[in-house]
């Protein structure tokens, strides 16, 4: 039965390593940039919902949806004032940037809201009878949500003009261009869209996690990273398999041979995909031409 | 006497067929044409001979070595020596150190000895310099040693290119579309030049371009390829009267 | 090794090779002994001495990513786990030896130094097949498994830290190391070795077609700057107690910033950018908790507005600094009697 338990936790965990996976893989995918702020969307996202809740009275239902579009102004904002300025320039400027960007962020909130941890209280509080213990709602929540967004998502990339756009846009920005894509337009609605999935993420993380802290994007976006390079980043599908790959990786860990190891065992995957196969499991590599 | 000896070289690329059946016995001091319509394989032929991409078949024997399967830079090593279709130049290092990159493994002091700056050091610095000097002089550019190489004047860029590869001493050169974008003087001047070339160095090479007056008045030999095939080979008199090569040009252009 | 002459130039005080580095040298030495002598008579405080003592190691540190990050061309994340492999290795000598300071000291640091070597050897290898982001990812996954491998040690003390490291890192050492590192990485860029590095930055194809060992060249490059990060690491040990957490990712990024902005490919650069970067937090310690935010909003900027950082790709010779100065003001001089040269 516990192996059931682990099963289901590295779900629920896995989950919402995808939901922020696929932010990072839809970024990565579209501008080549390994986007180190994005972790730090979801601690802002976190309290955005805390301050609205706690500080401001604002009930769930209206607290969560402010703070994913609060998520999503912030990320298109921040890609139209540090990284569109620069792209076009060396791919390590647009790196150091992006640290730069998650240093600020971390700080900012350790300035305005302090450095300790903060408690988030459970959205989805109580739980289903069964074999036993209760499976808890918020469990549930998470793989449902997760799942009917992963679902929304892939239509939206398949079916609909900006999916396509999107799509374009990552295979040969110029060329989209020249079709009449507008390219600006995408890339910011691409940076929205994934930083609303970090939101979504944050809420759901807390729910289950309880503790908020200004550092809390760090690890999170860390390992969210490691799933998506797991699944082929900038693979939409990959970042789905990959964050509930690594989410299980680590449940079982932690359950069955040492949680102060798991994230060691998270990092050897990451080495382990880039010695044998870099281009992640559901990726393609490019050949450079001669 | 034969210094590279290529049979059936193949490549296959997830199911398409880029290069096959490519034979070709190069004689010491012998310059061969290699021509043909855009992505007809040409440059994939260089990548195959420097190992850049590994061949799905064939054997590249180089004097009495076989090179097939070697590194790039051992076949370098080796003696056969490139230049580039896109200009590759180390863009933000000089022009004399570009050359003095190529000239490495004339050189043999350790990282040790350049650290205590050890005679042998000093001894084989002022040898490359030397060296050097000398070579970009072959090609008139001794005067722009200090200069970047990203600032210099595009012939020049090709030129700088030339100049790197014989810096490695090779028995064979391949030239990867030398002419491409020179204007008319500049091409007319790089004729005698590669002949000086070869006469002073020994060297074979292998000539890819697209500029047919140098590819007639230069070649002894001319090798014509379509869709990764040798459809044609001879003097460039039996090429040009050729109703194969002239129906692989002249279709291509009907298609643009 | 010297630069072309131009015809009609005046004649240079520093054109020798010789005099340059004598030059080097000489200044070198007259500024160590400047600052020793401060320090012993009490001019400078203790407070003052530690932070000398910070900015040497953090210039070591520096130029040992530049030499990965602007002379190699690639973007390693992980430096500040081989900063720790090489404090841990050397804390660890010291507190296990009982020799004096003058004899334990130097061996600790050269062992921290090796160790660190050697890990770049071991980690190099596999990581330098892959390019740039890959390349960037693999080398912070690997600095965060020795982070949690130290931290689940016993002997490295775990997550509580090494403690009880004698204190033995002065001005005069740091500087003794800070003149060896840069010495070292200088002569090895003036070198073939040097050129066959940048050439790898360059154009890494070109480079195997010139009959560059792209491999070899990329694994040692890696493991020299890991061998001198080790070596800034064993100077660290020496000032403080170590604890894992302060090994990780911010750690690498707070280094790698130094490094651009003092400009890729300088050192000069890193050497500036590593001193304003260690004295400026001191200077706004007054404003703590604003500190952090001002440091990544100028790093935005300078990103945004210079991205090839303070210094570019230039790098200093203290020869032809003189040099340029005289002729500076000989035209001058000479200009003002209408006979300009």
């Amino acid at each position: 039965m516990t192996v059931l338990y682990q099963l289901i936790n590295g779900v629920q965990i896995g989950s919402i390593y995808a939901l922020v996976a696929l932010g990072y893989s839809m970024v990565y995918g579209i501008v080549r940039l390994i986007n180190f702020a994005h972790g730090d969307i979801i601690m802002v996202g976190a309290y955005a919902v805390w301050f609205l809740m706690v500080r401001l009275g604002v009930p769930a239902w209206a607290a969560v949806p402010l703070a994913i579009l609060f998520s999503s102004l912030l990320g298109m904002g921040i890609e139209k004032v540090a990284y569109k300025p620069l792209r076009n320039s060396a791919r390590i400027s647009l790196l150091i940037t992006a640290i730069g960007i998650s240093f600020l962020l971390q700080n900012l909130a350790q300035v305005v809201f302090g450095a300790d941890p903060r408690m988030f209280t459970n959205l989805f509080p109580g739980g289903i009878p069964f074999g036993g213990k209760d499976l808890p709602y918020v469990t549930v929540v998470t793989v449902a949500v997760s799942a009917v967004l992963m679902i929304g998502l892939s239509i939206l990339v398949s079916r609909t003009k900006i999916g396509k756009a999107m799509r374009a846009v990552s295979e040969d920005k110029d060329t989209a261009q020249l079709m009449g894509v507008n390219v600006n337009n995408t890339i910011s609605f691409t940076f929205a869209l994934g930083s609303a999935l970090a939101a979504v993420a944050a809420v759901l993380y807390c729910s289950s996690y309880a503790q908020i802290q200004p550092t809390m994007g760090s690890m999170l976006g860390l390992k969210a990273f490691v799933a998506a390079v797991l699944g082929g980043i900038g693979s939409m599908p990959g970042a789905m398999l990959g964050g509930l790959l690594i989410g299980m990786a680590e449940s079982l860990t932690k359950g069955y041979i040492s949680s102060k190891l798991a994230d060691a065992v998270v990092f050897g995957i990451l080495i382990v995909v880039l010695l044998f196969k870099p281009a992640g499991i559901l990726g393609r590599g490019v050949r450079e031409k001669v | 006497m034969t210094v590279l000896d290529i049979h059936n070289l193949g490549i296959n690329f997830g199911g398409l067929q880029a290069v096959d059946e490519f034979n070709l016995a190069v004689e010491s001091g012998e310059i061969v044409g290699l021509i043909g319509p855009n992505g007809a394989g040409k440059t994939t032929i260089f990548n195959l001979l420097t190992n850049v991409y590994k061949p799905s078949r064939g054997s590249i024997r180089l004097t009495d070595e076989d090179t097939l399967g070697k590194s790039t830079h051992a076949v370098a090593q080796s003696g056969i020596a490139r230049t580039f279709q896109n200009i590759r130049l180390f863009k933000d290092m000089t022009v004399i150190d570009n050359v003095k990159v190529a000239l490495h493994n004339g050189m043999r002091y350790t990282i040790a000895e350049a650290f205590f700056r050890m005679p042998r050091y000093w001894r084989e610095e002022r040898k490359a310099r030397k060296t050097a000097l000398e070579l970009l002089d072959v090609l008139g550019m001794r005067d722009m040693a200090d200069h970047t190489a990203g600032s210099l004047p595009y012939g020049a860029q090709r030129r700088l290119e030339i100049v790197r590869a014989l810096a490695t001493n090779p028995k064979v050169l391949l030239l990867d579309e030398p002419a491409a974008g020179m204007n008319p003087s500049e091409t007319a001047e790089l004729l005698p030049t590669l002949k000086d070339i070869r006469d002073r160095f020994g060297v074979a090479i292998i000539l890819i371009e697209h500029d047919m007056s140098l590819v007639m008045n230069i070649c002894e030999r001319i090798l014509v390829l379509n869709y990764g095939l040798i459809i044609a080979e001879g003097t460039p008199e039996e090429i040009k009267n050729n109703p194969v090569v002239i129906e692989a040009y002249l279709g291509q252009q009907r298609g643009e | 090794m010297g630069g072309v002459k131009k015809i009609g130039e005046p004649k240079r005080l520093f054109s020798s090779t010789w005099s340059r580095y004598l030059l080097n040298v000489l200044s070198a030495a007259l500024l160590c002994l400047a600052l020793v002598y401060l320090s012993v008579s009490r001019a400078i405080t203790p407070y003052t001495s530690s932070l000398i003592v910070q900015i040497g190691y953090n210039i070591i540190l520096a130029v040992s990513l530049n030499l990965a990050a602007g002379f190699l061309g690639q973007l390693p994340l992980g430096h500040a786990g081989f900063m720790s492999v090489g404090a841990y290795a050397a804390a660890l000598f010291t507190k296990s030896m009982d020799l004096p300071a003058m004899l334990e000291f130097p061996i600790a640091i050269a062992l921290g130094g090796v160790v660190a070597f050697l890990f770049g050897i071991v980690i190099g290898l596999p990581a330098l097949r892959l390019r740039g982001d890959y390349l960037a990812i693999i080398t912070l996954g690997f600095a965060e498994i020795i982070r949690v491998i130290i931290n689940n040690l016993e002997f490295t003390g775990g997550a509580i830290g090494l403690r009880g490291i004698p204190r033995h890192s002065t001005i005069a050492w740091s500087f003794v190391w800070v003149f060896v590192t840069i010495y070292a990485i200088s002569t090895l860029i003036r070198s073939r070795h040097g050129r066959a590095i940048l050439s790898i930055r360059e154009d890494e194809i070109a480079a195997e077609a010139s009959g560059i060992s792209t491999t070899y060249y990329k694994v040692i490059a890696f493991a020299i700057s890991a061998a001198f990060a080790g070596v800034a690491g064993g100077l660290y040990a020496h000032t403080t107690i170590l604890l894992p957490s302060n090994f990780g990712f911010m750690k690498s990024a707070e280094i790698l910033v130094m490094v651009v902005l003092g400009g890729l490919g300088s050192i000069l650069g890193s050497v500036i950018s590593a001193t304003v970067l260690t004295i400026l937090p001191e200077l706004l310690r007054g404003f703590k908790e604003y500190r952090m935010i001002v440091y990544a909003l100028v790093l935005i900027l300078v990103m945004i507005f210079k991205p090839s950082g303070l210094c570019g790709r230039y790098d200093f010779s203290l020869g032809s600094g003189i040099d340029r100065v005289f002729a500076a003001i000989r035209a001058k001089i000479l200009g003002k009697g209408g006979n300009a040269k």
